[in-house]
């Protein structure tokens, strides 16, 4: 029950992807008033990680960096950086070790949202603006990115019930979601038995663990969506993000929107248009529909 | 040729402005349009309007005369319901471009999204490019160009209509059929296309429904009808009707159809008593005048609210279901009561609205009988989701009740047998939902209530979904809830009681902080002694359907979908029809709602309240274990007796009491 928006600059490393990203999620915001989540994504810095958290507020916010903060220690994950803003706490740390290994225990430890080379989620309950207000996303610089708003049926308004979702245990893989998957907890199971973990029950973290399962296994991304339109059920609309790529797939039964528009600079890519234009007010565009059952990916040209 | 600026005022503003421009008769350029939505929606003037860019969703939808082009794209929903005039897109329509047109030309230069006129019921939808996924789907009637290929299952579930392809078919769908074209058809559509100047080369093929699934392919036997009361026998296993059951289905192989709803002993209202001593209570024949019944639904966004002179509405039940004359009755003896009648599916007919004093319009997903100007006829507007009786499926009206003026009505080939969708076209997720709520709030001008119609299901998340997508109120109908026609299994098994329905409606809506959006509860309500009840238990009021219906002479032999209804009320046979007699059932109709009345001013009184609302869940206990467990009121069985000494003292007396009798003249 949502919005989606992805946007991917061909060549420029700088681009205003925040300020993009919050102008397109803003354009469909009647879609889903309840959250809003960006997915940012900039240039790779060495094995610099980029890890952030929900803490709270207050006394338990400060316990919970304390259990983080040692548990970083355990693994011998040196901080580079850290930040707290919002209800959230953002580190950068030099890490080279078993990420899964990692990414699992610092779950145990706190809420954990993203984990990524050059990943950064931010997601909070309320409008593309408020959480903007909150997080300074408009300021973010990067490369491309995908962002989601809620409507919130199934579950409960929480910011960790937000879109994105990391694929939880492997990092710089992002997703957002309109639909819903209709065999997820089959899914699910499969999964678990291979050793995954889950966090929420929202369908929308499986789709991104389920592809990232098949990007480590050396799956190329295009292959996977492709794989993904077979193997789930339900009605779907979904963008993913790597640190090199951005996708999408769309169910067979066309039930959810979406819509591209695509120029030598940058593809874009919303649920509907009215979120494309506002990169180009007052312009006429020329746009695509993608059909049913179909899925792209494209590639920064670096 | 006057301007709007999107840049400069808002969609809501614009709309108004171009509404204005059309009274006047000038012709109007949109600039800086930017794909919003709801573009040029509710125009009724037969004035040009250009769009110097894209539009959104719904752009020219729920129309009737303008002549609209649009320079770029538009999203999903293009069109929707126009009645006449005409639409150019000079670039790609999204998703169900087209849906439910009734007469006018619609042309997208680009290419159609999916499902493009979807449940379309006349005038013509044409491409210039290809169309995806499902064209035609649920067609009734009008015609489909597609100058390019046709995507997978075009025709799908076409009932009427025409559908041209000039490039590849890909695929037919479900009972659609390649047929030859007549002489002079293929000229026909060539001066379209000439006309609106959208150049095609080539060979057209044509496709049309292949009439194999329009009837139930085996009728139902003729069987001694079995009524209400001897259908809910206290064993719900080899009891007549589950025998009778049998018999049918071992004739036709399918499941049956009959009318009513569960006839299964449920949780219901009857399992809750006022824990005052009602018994004890005197009976005051002027207890209506000392009590508060009168409320209003509907002015949560500044709409302008419906009145009622005490909590209690006219469930929707269709022209169609019904016959006429009942309809008519139902109208007049809402007037005389001083409340709200309902269209249901198919349409506001001109008799009713004269009829009642207010009175509902309800939009189902086959937008049967629907259309802007029914809207603006009707004092409310009104979305139906599902209903109690069948909640996820839709409505049945089998061949015998589909007559000419029926079927004209409704914009589908009489004699069918008529099995409306399930869903709507445009609503596939609370987020187009929104959208949609919108759209009738444009087409109106934000002046009439939009209200939502659940049935039972899923509450907890509907509920809330209905919160947020901004409905005024919402009408929550239970398992006990009655319909024309259904399927014997859905009704007796598919759907939760009322009891819970309303218990889970609330608790899903305190869960979320919501107040503000009122609830009207309905299936099952019999009586002033149940209103009482469910609005002690939080909801603002209740509807009765069944209940008045039979206060009109109805005889629940269960019998509705067979069209013989031998008192004239679930039937269009004018030999039936003809045995109602429309003004004294519309008097008795009324009786029963002034009996209603009293019995809930009583109680009201009884409590020592001034107002209805004093009512509350404080006052209520619960009969039975199951009662409890669903309404968490405390179980207190020993209640049962003097509930029933209560409940007698307050039918004694007020039924009928001083009620006028004389002409209805609506």
């Amino acid at each position: 029950m949502c919005g989606i928006a992805g946007i991917l600059y061909k060549q420029d490393e700088d681009a205003p992807l925040g300020d993009a990203l919050v102008a397109m999620l803003d354009g469909c915001q009647h879609r889903g008033p309840d959250s809003t989540g960006f997915a940012l994504y900039h240039e790779r810095n060495g094995d610099e990680l980029r890890l952030r958290f929900f803490v709270g507020e207050g006394e338990e916010a400060g316990e919970t960096v304390a259990r983080i903060e040692r548990k970083l220690a355990d693994f011998e994950a040196g901080i580079v950086e850290r930040e707290r803003i919002g209800t959230t706490q953002r580190f950068t740390v030099r890490y080279t070790g078993d990420l899964q290994e990692l990414s699992y225990a610092l779950e145990h430890a706190a809420k954990l949202i993203s984990i990524g080379h050059s990943l950064d989620i931010v997601k909070d309950v309320g409008g593309a603006h408020d959480v903007d207000r909150a997080y300074h996303v408009g300021a973010f610089h990067g490369t491309h990115g995908i962002g989601h708003v809620r409507l919130a049926t199934e579950s409960d308004v929480t910011p960790d019930r937000s879109h994105p979702f990391w694929a939880t245990g492997f990092a710089d893989v992002a997703i957002v979601h309109n639909g819903q998957i209709t065999n997820y907890w089959k899914m699910r199971r499969r999964l678990e038995k291979r050793g995954f973990e889950f966090h929420t029950d929202n369908d929308s973290e499986l789709i991104a663990v389920y592809l990232a399962d098949k990007l480590a296994q050396g799956v190329p991304l295009a292959d996977a969506l492709r794989d993904s339109i077979d193997d789930l059920d339900g009605t779907f609309s979904f963008l993913v993000s790597t640190q090199e790529e951005i996708g999408y797939a769309k169910d067979r039964l066309a039930a959810k929107p979406m819509v591209m528009y695509e120029d030598d600079d940058l593809v874009a890519i919303a649920s509907e248009e009215v979120s494309l234009n506002r990169l180009f007010p007052g312009r006429s565009l020329t746009t695509v529909e993608p059909p049913p059952g179909t899925y792209r990916t494209w590639r920064r040209s670096t | 040729m006057a301007t709007v600026d999107l840049a400069t005022i808002g969609v809501t503003e614009a709309n108004e402005l171009l509404r204005r421009y059309g009274v006047e008769g000038e012709d109007v350029e949109v600039v800086n349009p930017d794909a919003r939505h709801h573009i040029g929606v509710g125009l009724t003037a037969p004035i040009a309007l250009r769009v110097r860019g894209s539009a959104g969703y719904f752009c020219a939808g729920l129309t009737d005369g303008p002549r609209v082009e649009v320079d770029g794209n538009v999203g999903w929903g293009l069109a929707d319901n126009m009645l006449n005039g005409s639409v150019v897109v000079r670039g790609n329509a999204g998703a169900i471009a087209g849906v439910a047109i009734r007469g006018a030309d619609v042309v997208v230069h680009g290419n159609l999204g999916s499902r493009a006129g979807q449940v379309m019921k006349a005038g013509t939808l044409c491409c210039g490019g290809s169309a995806s996924f499902m064209a035609g789907y649920m067609m009734y009637g009008g015609r489909l160009v597609i100058c390019g290929d046709s995507g997978e299952q075009v025709g799908q579930d076409m009932t009427g209509g025409t559908i041209y392809v000039g490039g590849k078919v890909v695929s037919l769908g479900t009972d659609a059929a390649l047929a030859e074209l007549e002489p002079g058809e293929e000229d026909d559509v060539l001066a379209f296309l000439g006309r609106y100047g959208v150049p095609f080369r080539g060979q057209l093929k044509k496709i049309t429904n292949a009439g194999r699934n329009l009837r139930y392919s085996r009728t139902e036997p003729r069987v001694r009808a079995i009524p209400f009361h001897a259908a809910a026998d206290r064993t719900d296993y080899w009891n007549a009707k589950v025998q009778e059951d049998i018999h049918v289905k071992a004739q036709i192989g399918r499941y049956r159809i009959r009318g009513y709803g569960a006839t299964r002993p449920l949780p219901h209202l009857n399992d809750l008593a006022f824990r005052r001593d009602l018994g004890s209570v005197e009976p005051d024949p002027d207890v209506v005048s000392k009590v508060e019944l009168a409320t209003s639904l509907g002015g949560r966004f500044g709409a302008t609210p419906i009145e009622l002179s005490m909590p209690v509405m006219i469930a929707p039940m269709s022209y169609g279901a019904l016959s006429k004359s009942t309809k008519i009755a139902l109208a007049k003896a809402s007037t005389l009561s001083d409340i709200c009648d309902n269209s249901g599916e198919g349409g506001l007919i001109p008799e009713v609205r004269e009829a009642a004093r207010r009175v509902v319009v309800q939009c189902l997903g086959g937008r049967l009988g629907w259309s802007v100007n029914a809207m603006r006829q009707a004092d409310g507007v009104e979305i139906y989701i599902s209903q109690g009786a069948k909640p996820g499926l839709g409505g049945q009206l089998m061949a015998a009740k589909v007559t000419e003026e029926i079927a004209r009505l409704r914009g589908i080939p009489a004699g069918i047998d008529l099995r409306s969708p399930s869903r709507h076209p445009d609503v596939l997720g609370a987020d187009d939902l929104v959208i949609k709520v919108e759209e009738f709030r444009e087409a109106t001008g934000w002046q009439k209530p939009v209200s939502v119609k659940l049935g039972a299901g899923r509450v907890r998340d509907d509920i809330k979904i209905a919160y947020k997508d901004g409905f005024d109120y919402v009408c929550l109908d239970g398992l006990q809830g009655s319909t024309g026609a259904a399927g014997n299994e859905v009704l007796e098994y598919v759907g939760i009681p009322t009891l819970a329905g309303i218990m889970e409606g609330l608790d899903a809506l305190e869960e979320i902080g919501a107040t503000g959006m009122p609830v009207v509860l309905m299936g099952g309500i019999k009586d002033g002694i149940d209103t009482a009840k469910a609005i002690a238990l939080g909801a603002h009021g209740v509807a009765v359907g069944t209940s008045a219906i039979i206060a009109g002479g109805c005889i629940a032999c269960l019998q509705c979908a067979v069209g013989q209804c031998v008192v004239g009320i679930a039937t269009q046979d004018p030999r039936f029809e003809g045995r109602y007699d429309v003004d004294a059932e519309a008097w008795h109709i009324h009786h029963y709602l002034e009996a209603l009345r009293w019995q809930l001013a009583s109680v009201v009184h009884a409590h020592g309240y001034r107002s209805v609302y004093e009512l509350s869940r404080g006052d209520l206990v619960a009969l039975t274990p199951e009662a409890a467990e669903i309404t968490r009121l405390p179980y207190e069985p020993d209640h049962a007796e003097r509930a029933l000494a209560g409940a007698a003292g307050l039918a004694g007396v007020g039924a009928g009491h001083g009620l006028p009798r004389g002409e209805v003249t609506g």
